[in-house]
């Protein structure tokens, strides 16, 4: 069993987490670094594979009308590496995620620190 | 002899080792050894560089590189030099605030140590759009890194970029690296052969090493595939690059890598793309997870994230 290093482990994923845009590998030109968004709704799907893991969320906005985001991480080495797994999130789950959007204002977005699921902070 | 029966122990050594058991189980044995360390047995995780902290490392054993190495080092060490899509280690293409400009530019003159280009190898350097991190980084969908259809990295750039973790395993004539990215490997011959003089080109040429002393290992390697590319950046080579690599094991669980690009066709002189580059020894029974290309996980990707996000802008 590997070792639990609570606090510090979360300090070092929130770190990485935050310091996403200097791993990422594919279409860092593609998204609006300065920016954040808080993406809040239903796990659709949770893919685990590579090049990118991605999450697929149905949020509401204040109209009621649905939004159907996909945001990503890293490849599965580095996630793994980070704490995460194939079963971090599943189907149903409910969401509240901090992303760094895509420049073109589409729902895509890249995870960019904080994680809330089923409304509690997300500890690898 | 009379044999001592357990039952003949003193109640209260009984009671005592009752007591104290638990307490002393649920202390911490601190590692003697990196062997020590506790690690999944599956799909293992590198260890951070603190849990080498307070280890004294046994001396290196003489000609042995056999191990898993890992060269993600320590991940509040953000990026890892030399294995991340800033590039080469003393000619990372990223400006210093990390401000890429959008679309990217056709050269690398505004980062802080540029490379020296010949001519043709600017213009070779022009033609690759790198989809990263860096100066020249274009959207994914947009560029054309041979990496991103699944072809193989290829050598040297199996050490200069994605560089994670590596097998390195010896037999009586060869050295074998095993690589985690793209599950690639390649043979270094220690066999004594010289190099070949006009080979077909390889994506990860042809290798021969010898060691220089006790615990330094020199590989020579050629005849590389000229649709490859040195690193993340779209560096160039030509059929004419020559790459040196020296592993210098420092210790039994530290191993240094330093690698010199030699390509008189693209670089005016030869330049050091890592080192001393840290490779940390991990424990014994470390799994290696895979990371593949698979060509269909990138075409749900590119269907998913790449081409809805150079998509035009919503109004």
């Amino acid at each position: 069993m590997r070792t639990k290093l609570g606090p510090i482990s979360l300090l070092i994923v929130g770190f990485l987490a935050a310091s996403c845009p200097l791993f990422a590998h594919h279409g860092n030109a593609s998204y609006d670094t300065a920016k954040t968004v808080t993406v809040s709704g239903t796990v659709i799907e949770y893919v685990w594979a590579n090049p990118h893991v991605f999450l697929k969320v149905d949020a509401k906005d204040e109209s009621g009308n649905t939004s159907h985001w996909v945001i990503e991480a890293q490849n599965a080495v580095n996630q793994a590496n980070a704490g995460w797994s194939k079963d971090t999130f599943k189907p149903g789950d409910q969401v509240t995620i901090d992303a760094t959007p895509a420049k073109n204002g589409r729902p895509i977005g890249r995870f960019k620190g904080r994680i809330l699921i089923n409304g509690q902070v997300f500890k690898p | 002899m009379p044999t001592r029966s357990i039952w003949t122990v003193s109640p209260m050594a009984l009671i005592l080792t009752a007591v104290l058991l638990p307490i002393l189980g649920a202390q911490t044995v601190p590692p003697k050894s990196v062997d020590d360390i506790k690690i999944d047995k599956w799909n293992s995780v590198p260890l951070h560089g603190t849990a080498y902290a307070g280890l004294k490392s046994a001396p290196a054993p003489r000609h042995d590189l056999s191990g898993i190495w890992d060269a993600t080092g320590d991940p509040t060490n953000i990026p890892p030099p030399g294995i991340q899509p800033t590039g080469a280690f003393e000619h990372r293409a990223v400006l210093p605030d990390n401000n890429s400009p959008p679309g990217g530019e056709p050269d690398e003159r505004n980062i802080p140590n540029p490379l020296p280009y010949t001519p043709l190898g600017e213009a070779t350097l022009e033609a690759h759009k790198p989809t990263g991190l860096g100066v020249r980084s274009v959207p994914a969908v947009l560029g054309n890194d041979p990496v991103d259809i699944c072809d193989p990295p290829g050598f040297p750039r199996m050490d200069l970029s994605e560089f994670r973790t590596i097998e390195i395993t010896q037999t009586g004539d060869q050295v074998i690296v095993l690589n985690q990215f793209y599950r690639t490997w390649r043979t270094i011959w220690t066999d004594g052969r010289e190099l070949p003089k006009d080979p077909e080109p390889r994506f990860n040429g042809y290798s021969v090493g010898k060691w220089v002393d006790d615990y330094t290992f020199v590989v020579q390697t050629v005849g590389m595939n000229e649709k490859t590319w040195i690193d993340n950046q779209g560096r160039p080579h030509s059929s004419e690059l020559k790459v040196e690599e020296r592993f210098h094991r420092v210790d039994h669980d530290h191993l240094e890598l330093t690698v010199t690009i030699d390509d008189p066709k693209m670089y005016t002189k030869p330049w050091l793309a890592l080192h001393n580059f840290p490779l940390k020894l991990q424990p014994r029974g470390f799994d290696i997870r895979e990371l593949y290309c698979s060509p269909s996980d990138f075409a749900e990707y590119n269907k998913e994230i790449g081409d809805p996000s150079i998509a035009p802008p919503v109004k």
